[in-house]
């Protein structure tokens, strides 16, 4: 079988395309728990974007307001979550679980009546530039917005924690609570704004799934990709550029053993869709391997509770 | 222009225990004035209230009379209040300059340029740009320090500072402290340690269960009037009759002792000879860092060296690991209470049964004793007089000398022949201190043997029948205590020769 380059350009394309709801969500996670703030709802709150973007669009018909209403139904959400955990005091791990749960059943309700609706053209951009320049154009060009956004996300991320002030709070307050409290750091407020923005990451996510990459609504669409990206935020080591090469890993991965096993490679398919994670860890985990860094990027106080004396 | 810190009638009440009871102090720059109490005096809640971090439920404090209203540690912060914490305050990922840059409102570059300038005039050396986690502990202070530097305070509270430090850090923080005071920065310093008032402070106020007790000239004070002070009543004078006699067997003897490492952190010790007869005390005196760790680790079984020969009550127990020297009733104290001796998230009966023996059957066939651990636990806080009786309680709740008593009870329950501890009252206050030492001296005085290991020259030459040197891992001659001045030994520990 001949490979030309024209069909590996369109390959890329959707692998590309496939890790966008991966790079948004982890990106949105990694922000939280460098916050300190470990929250496994991304599952739900992928899910809850979604339908209500999905939802929104059907109703008003009108792409923006999906995409912006499907933001804020994450925030929403994860505002539920940042109450119990931060206002409450609640167990992150417990409330995090119980959020995807949440997320889950809530949808397949809000859902119901959205099922079988098909979706709406997403407008795709440099269409022209796309089928004109060979290889390159089709990773380059014909992508919605969300997509170009989901991959500057991780060097935006990587620079706001890096070199801004804020940033330098966040991980301040990843780092000791306590000592950033006793600095005059609203550690709470802090948290708070973490949590919400990750909610927002997860709700675009979602909307990227029932709006661009499949657009449609099917229960329980997100098929476990909120796991897959908290679990890049770990084996990237809390790293933004480290998530999205990840992200490109388990997308390419995805997709190639889709051809592999299309083609019939006599390989068990079992083994097949068992790559893309497999491959990913291993990969993470050996480009993560300096301890000194794991020790220095990890948040300290991931997951545990703060809360303040008075 | 001089700064006048008034505090008026603080009163902080917690559940179950009165922290400030009516304290009213007043402080003047040009001077250093010493705030000395036991651990859990209140101490550490008054200068919380002082920079912000809790509020006080009565009492009001005046800087320079004007009414301070410090309901944050921004509030403390504008009103030019520095506070360097016991249990420091950092970011121990971020780099140094990124925890001096975080509460900055200058940009990054003229920053730099002001801490070096503070690097410079108080003779620091730190790297701006290493992460915090690499510092040693009077760096870390150091850190510290410069981030309240940076704000040009008026008043500096130093929350026990010493407690981290190494004695040359020490003298080092004295100087810089000096300094401080003679440009007009007025400085509350917080301690157990009476020494250290005598010899840094000015002026001290002595807080007892949440109230001051006495205000007073440091030069009207000795040590035993401000221990007394502190403690409320007189300290019973703690003297060991020295017990050496010619005859007694030997009960333990370590025989041509070397360590190896390739840490370049560690110690190497080279070909060390001891040996402990019954009812004796040996004392091992040394600065720290010169192979007592690595000394403890051998003899506690932590390090196992081959071809080295441990006797302990004629059996050859060097191959043994800490469990197995148990049962033959050797017992043990590390230096580190906390992160050593005991689990600090684990309560206190969970703490007690760590240390199971065949004997004791905390665990039948897997499960856990509970009823008899519990039983075992409440026996050891009454007897060692450790100030609960609540055995579900975490011990990291246990302030240290609490945590210290639990320890060797849980130690000494079991009869053993051989305690060995190192800096057994490491950062404790006087009272705990008076009650370890009596408590030492009675295995002595029941014929049972003690090894200590400790950088305290005073606690040797009190508690010790013999003493030996450590220096780079090798020892000196061992000479009984009653020959043994603190100069000497001073020398010694400095590696220096008496002959």
């Amino acid at each position: 079988m001949s490979l030309d380059i024209s069909f590996i350009g369109i390959l890329i394309g959707s692998i590309m395309a496939s890790s966008v709801p991966l790079i948004l969500a982890a990106s949105g996670e990694l922000i939280t728990e460098r916050s300190g703030v470990l929250n496994l709802g991304v599952e739900g709150m992928m899910i809850i974007g979604a339908i209500s973007g999905f939802a929104l669009m059907v109703i008003t018909d009108n792409l923006f307001i999906a995409i912006i209403g499907s933001m804020l139904s994450g925030v929403i959400i994860s505002l539920i979550f940042g109450f119990l955990t931060q206002s409450l005091l609640t167990n992150h791990v417990a409330t995090g679980l119980a959020l995807t749960i949440f997320g889950i059943g809530l949808s397949a309700m809000l859902g119901k009546n959205f099922v079988g609706i098909p979706g709406k053209e997403f407008p795709i951009l440099f269409s022209s530039l796309k089928e004109s320049i060979p290889f390159f154009g089709p990773i380059l060009f014909g992508h919605s917005i969300v997509l170009y956004f989901a991959f500057t996300l991780p060097f935006l991320t990587n620079y706001f924690l890096k070199k801004t002030k804020l940033g330098l709070v966040v991980r301040a307050v990843g780092d000791s609570p306590v000592s950033a409290s006793n600095q005059g750091i609203n550690v709470i407020l802090v948290r708070y704004c973490c949590i919400l923005y990750g909610g927002a990451m997860c709700g675009l996510a979602g909307a990227y799934l029932s709006l661009i990459y499949t657009p449609q609504w099917i229960e329980n669409m997100t098929a476990g990709r909120g796991w897959i990206a908290l679990a890049l935020v770990v084996f990237a080591t809390w790293s933004p550029i480290k998530v999205l090469i990840g992200a490109l890993i388990f997308g390419g991965i995805t997709i190639l053993q889709l051809h592999m096993q299309a083609i019939g490679f006599r390989i068990p398919v079992q083994f097949l869709s068992a790559l893309p994670y497999l491959m990913t860890i291993i990969v993470l985990v050996v480009i993560s391997r300096d301890s000194r860094k794991i020790k220095l990027n990890t948040p300290t106080s991931l997951g545990r509770i703060f809360y303040k004396e008075k | 222009m001089t700064t006048d810190l008034r505090i008026s009638n603080i009163s902080k009440i917690y559940p179950g225990c009165i922290a400030n009871d009516n304290v009213s102090l007043q402080f003047k720059s040009g001077k250093i004035y010493a705030l000395l109490g036991e651990n859990g005096a209140g101490k550490s809640t008054l200068v919380k209230i002082l920079s912000g971090v809790v509020s006080p439920d009565n009492g009001e404090v005046f800087l320079n009379e004007k009414n301070l209203k410090l309901s944050s540690p921004l509030d403390a912060k504008k009103n030019k209040i520095g506070m360097v914490f016991q249990h420091f305050n950092l970011f121990e990922t971020l780099s140094v300059f990124e925890n001096l840059s975080i509460d900055a409102t200058e940009d990054n570059k003229s920053l730099r340029v002001r801490i070096n300038e503070i690097l410079k005039k108080y003779n620091f050396s730190i790297d701006l740009d290493v992460p915090v986690l690499n510092l040693s502990a009077g760096h870390k202070q150091k850190v510290e320090i410069i981030r309240c530097l940076l704000r040009s305070p008026k008043v500096l509270i130093m929350d026990e500072p010493t407690s981290v430090l190494t004695e040359q850090e020490t003298e080092e923080l004295f100087i810089s402290l000096k300094k401080f005071c003679d440009e007009g920065i007025l400085i509350i310093y917080i301690t157990h340690k009476l020494k250290e008032v005598l010899s840094l402070c000015d002026e001290v106020a002595v807080m007892r269960k949440g109230k001051v007790v006495s205000v007073s000239q440091t030069q009207n004070e000795k040590i035993e009037t401000l221990a007394n002070k502190m403690v409320g009543q007189k300290l019973a004078k703690i003297k060991k009759k020295i017990n050496i006699s010619k005859n007694k067997d030997e009960i333990f003897k370590v025989k041509h002792l070397n360590f190896y490492s390739d840490d370049p952190f560690e110690t190497n010790l080279v070909n060390l000879n001891f040996s402990v007869k019954k009812g004796e005390c040996l004392g091992i005196a040394g600065i720290s860092g010169n192979g007592q760790n690595e000394l403890f680790q051998i003899l506690s079984g932590e390090i196992i060296t081959p071809d080295t020969s441990i006797i302990f009550r004629n059996k050859e127990i060097a191959k043994l690991n800490p469990k197995q020297r148990r049962e033959y009733l050797m017992a043990f104290s590390p230096e580190d209470r906390i992160s050593q001796a005991a689990v600090p998230e684990l309560k206190i009966y969970e703490n007690v049964a760590l240390n199971n023996f065949k004997s004791s059957n905390f665990f039948e066939k897997g499960l856990v004793n509970e009823k008899k651990i519990k039983e075992h636990s409440k026996k050891i806080l009454s007897d060692f007089s450790v100030n609960t009786d609540n055995v579900e309680l975490k011990s990291q709740f246990l302030s240290g000398g609490n945590l210290q008593k639990l320890i060797l009870g849980r130690e000494l329950i079991t009869a053993p022949e051989l305690l060995i501890c190192y800096n057994p009252t490491w950062g404790l206050d006087v009272g705990a201190i008076n009650y370890i030492h009596e408590t030492l001296i009675k295995i002595n005085d029941q014929e049972k043997s003690t090894i200590l290991i400790s950088t305290d020259t005073e606690e040797l030459l009190k508690l010790s029948d013999r003493i030996v040197v450590i220096y780079k891992g090798k020892l000196s001659k061992i000479m009984p205590s009653e020959e043994v001045t603190p100069e000497k030994l001073g020398v010694l520990m400095g590696g220096g020769s008496i002959d």
